[in-house]
């Protein structure tokens, strides 16, 4: 019985420990495969997420410059790419899931892209803006822009292109 | 049978969105996870050098596997438990992954020795209890079971590195009529 006791002691306070540990949300490993200096802006269908619990991740379609139809590389496939955050507890917190992103969601967002050119990239710091259901912005424009958004998080939508001061997450 | 469209049935279900929106669920079903499965192989390890010969073979068998099978079973049902509620989180992920995969096959080929030892190479182990070399088969027994055990292992630590950014999942959105 003692035995059963000190077993159970051990498991309590190592599940104790590990959650503390995990209570920054921050990223959990180095920021280095991402191009910090290098931000890209998207206006996309949600095609899936990932909602793993170290970074969720929205795969989706880009839509084009029209904001009419999804983009299309020179085979005439859709493109699809992906963009990770921060982990599925804590952004679900801004509303960002499974349930609250459904395949077919319009959203828009700002990513530092992969530097081995997948074409994925991590949020950072810009904002995230979900479009009312089948209602894409204006041409050349993104959620944050259409009446009956929501603003999912921190952050403003970004530029697109360089940016003046390479994002560091460590430095928020 | 859509293996996927089940994936994404589990994954959308009640208790998977609650572990994926609590921010203690996942580490804490996490950990204890890692407890039974070091239960498993702590206790089965010993077992399996038992059946090798380390340290000897002057400690009963009958005795050895006593004492520590029942802590293989709470381990494997800790494990067992805690690894479903971790693949309903995030079931579709989890499906494709081929790390994933081979653990489970891995698994079942423990799963498998297991069942050869107790059905077959077992059943005479009393002429083999103590003081006597194990035979060939219990040996071999032993050391596949250490080598699927590792290789769990292995598998299981590596699909954390492994479920990164993965575009093989197909789209089932009809793109085509969006608006």
């Amino acid at each position: 019985m003692r035995f059963f006791k000190s077993l159970l002691a051990a498991a309590l306070s190592g599940a104790v420990a590990i959650a503390a540990l995990t209570l920054p949300t921050q990223a959990h490993h180095s920021f280095a495969m991402f191009d910090g200096s290098q931000i890209k802006v998207f206006t996309g269908v949600v095609v899936r997420i990932n909602p793993d619990a170290n970074h969720l991740q929205i795969f989706f379609a880009p839509l084009d410059e029209e904001r009419k139809a999804v983009l299309r590389n020179e085979a005439g496939e859709p493109v699809i790419w992906a963009v990770e955050m921060g982990g599925s507890a804590a952004v679900a917190r801004d509303g960002i899931s499974v349930n609250g992103f459904p395949p077919g969601t319009i959203f828009s967002t700002g990513l530092h892209p992969l530097r081995n050119g997948q074409p994925a990239g991590d949020r950072g710091s810009s904002g995230l803006f979900k479009c009312p259901e089948k209602t894409p912005p204006a041409a050349g424009m993104h959620c944050d822009s259409v009446e009956g958004s929501t603003a999912h998080g921190e952050g403003v939508m970004p530029q697109e292109g360089a940016l003046a001061e390479e994002y560091n997450p460590d430095a928020q | 049978m859509d293996l996927m469209a089940i994936a994404q049935g589990i994954e959308a279900s009640g208790i998977a969105t609650a572990i994926r929106d609590s921010i203690y669920a996942g580490p804490i079903i996490n950990v204890f996870h890692v407890i039974g499965v070091v239960l498993v192989f702590g206790t089965i390890s010993i077992v399996d050098l038992r059946l090798l010969g380390f340290p000897g073979n002057g400690r009963s068998l009958s005795l050895v596997t006593h004492d520590l099978l029942k802590w293989t079973w709470i381990g494997f049902a800790v494990a067992a438990v805690t690894g479903v509620l971790m693949f309903t989180a995030n079931a579709t992920t989890f499906y494709i992954n081929t790390e994933f995969r081979l653990k489970l096959v891995a698994l079942a080929l423990a799963g498998i020795n297991m069942f050869i030892y107790e059905l077959i190479t077992a059943r005479h182990a009393d002429l083999w209890d103590k003081d006597v070399p194990t035979p060939t088969a219990a040996k071999l027994a032993g050391a596949l079971s250490l080598i699927f055990w590792v290789a769990v292992i292995f598998l299981g630590r590596w699909i954390g590195y492994t479920k990164g950014f993965n575009f093989d999942i197909p789209v089932e959105l009809d793109l085509e009529n969006l608006f």
